[in-house]
């Protein structure tokens, strides 16, 4: 019983300051349209929200030079390779950087989705991203309908389920 | 063990609901750390060196005068969380830095990319200290955060006071963190 009521009270008590990323995806009520946007990814190739139309996406917005955007990037390189194989795609989307700035992170940061670059920061802006990282997470009609400020563990299993589950919805 | 309970439950309410401010000295690197915490929401400042920032910057490809003179505005890293229960908002714009007994406000994202239009600085630059600086307006679910320099515009090793507000489901909450300060120039 001491045990018990001890240890349960020191998890509780220190819980708070051990959240090192943020929890869950916020839904988005009025599910905007996701915004057109047509970028180059690192290795040049041209890349559209509408080559995406008919799959859920999650599109991501971070920079290399910002540390929970990198911290979150292996749990997102985890959670995409087991979604790719359901057919949800995954983009994230470099606010303001160049190819150079790619190359450099993913020498030490290998992911294999693709990494868009937004140079002027007009998509990120005209997504209203505020702060980075934010990723929202869109159905396959092209509407956000989840987001997330911060950075989150992108294989967590409920993280995983929600976005599964839009693939359900009819 | 009653009397464990009785120190170890108080402690832990406080950490759930309790505001606080603390204040800790980074063992290595010298600098001071506050954190205000209020309801599972909590902000941290780190004093950041203007050393740190003129590198920061000329990394990124600002000119050393402009560099400089960010540098020595009083930058801190901020991390803003909400691991409370209720949607959180703020607006920078809000706050009042103390200094000396006059009240001015943060210089916030709007400010630099104003005081900036004129100067010779590569759009990568701009676009990089424009995200690198906390969000002027930013509105938290639970499980949200954002890291972010905010910038207090004082010189080195200034000392003040911060009056923060934000809104917690809608209701304001205000608090005055006392004795915050920017950090000097050289660490002794």
């Amino acid at each position: 019983m001491f045990k018990t009521v001890f240890t349960v009270l020191i998890v509780l008590l220190f819980a708070g300051g051990a959240l090192a990323t943020g929890r869950g995806l916020t839904p988005l009520p009025d599910k905007p349209s996701a915004p057109a946007f047509e970028l180059r990814d690192a290795d040049g190739n041209v890349h559209q929200l509408s080559d995406y139309k008919g799959s859920v996406i999650i599109v991501n917005f971070w920079a290399t030079w910002c540390p929970p955007c990198r911290a979150e990037m292996p749990s997102m390189q985890r959670a995409w390779e087991q979604l790719r194989e359901e057919g949800i795609k995954m983009l994230a989307i470099d606010v303001g950087e160049d190819e150079d700035a790619i190359f450099e992170f993913t020498a030490s940061y290998p992911v294999e989705f693709p990494l868009l670059l937004d140079t002027d920061s007009s998509v990120s802006e005209a997504w209203d991203v505020k702060g980075l990282p934010t990723t929202f997470v869109v159905d396959q009609w092209g509407r956000k309908v989840y987001r997330a400020v911060g950075g989150r563990e992108w294989d967590a299993p409920d993280l995983m389920e929600k976005v599964r589950a839009l693939k359900q919805v009819p | 063990m009653k009397f464990l309970i009785a120190v170890l439950l108080p402690l832990f309410w406080m950490g759930l609901s309790a505001a606080s401010v603390t204040m800790e000295v980074g063992e290595k690197t010298g600098l001071r750390t506050w954190q205000w915490n209020h309801d599972g929401v909590s902000l941290r400042l780190v004093q950041r060196l203007p050393d740190q920032t003129r590198a920061y910057l000329q990394g990124r490809g600002f000119p050393a005068e402009i560099a400089n003179e960010l540098a020595t505005s009083c930058f801190f890293g901020s991390m803003f969380r909400n691991d409370g229960s209720l949607p959180l908002d703020f607006d920078l714009t809000t706050w009042k830095v103390v200094h000396k007994g006059k009240k001015s406000q943060l210089l916030v994202r709007e400010y630099w990319k104003q005081r900036l239009q004129d100067q010779v600085v590569p759009q990568a630059a701009r676009i990089a200290l424009n995200w690198s600086l906390m969000p002027t307006v930013q509105h938290f679910q639970p499980g949200d955060y954002n890291w972010g320099m905010t910038v207090y515009g004082l010189p080195p090793g200034e000392s003040f006071d911060l009056h923060l507000k934000i809104l917690l489901d809608g209701k304001p909450v205000e608090a005055t963190l006392s004795g915050l300060q920017c950090a000097p120039e050289k660490l002794n």
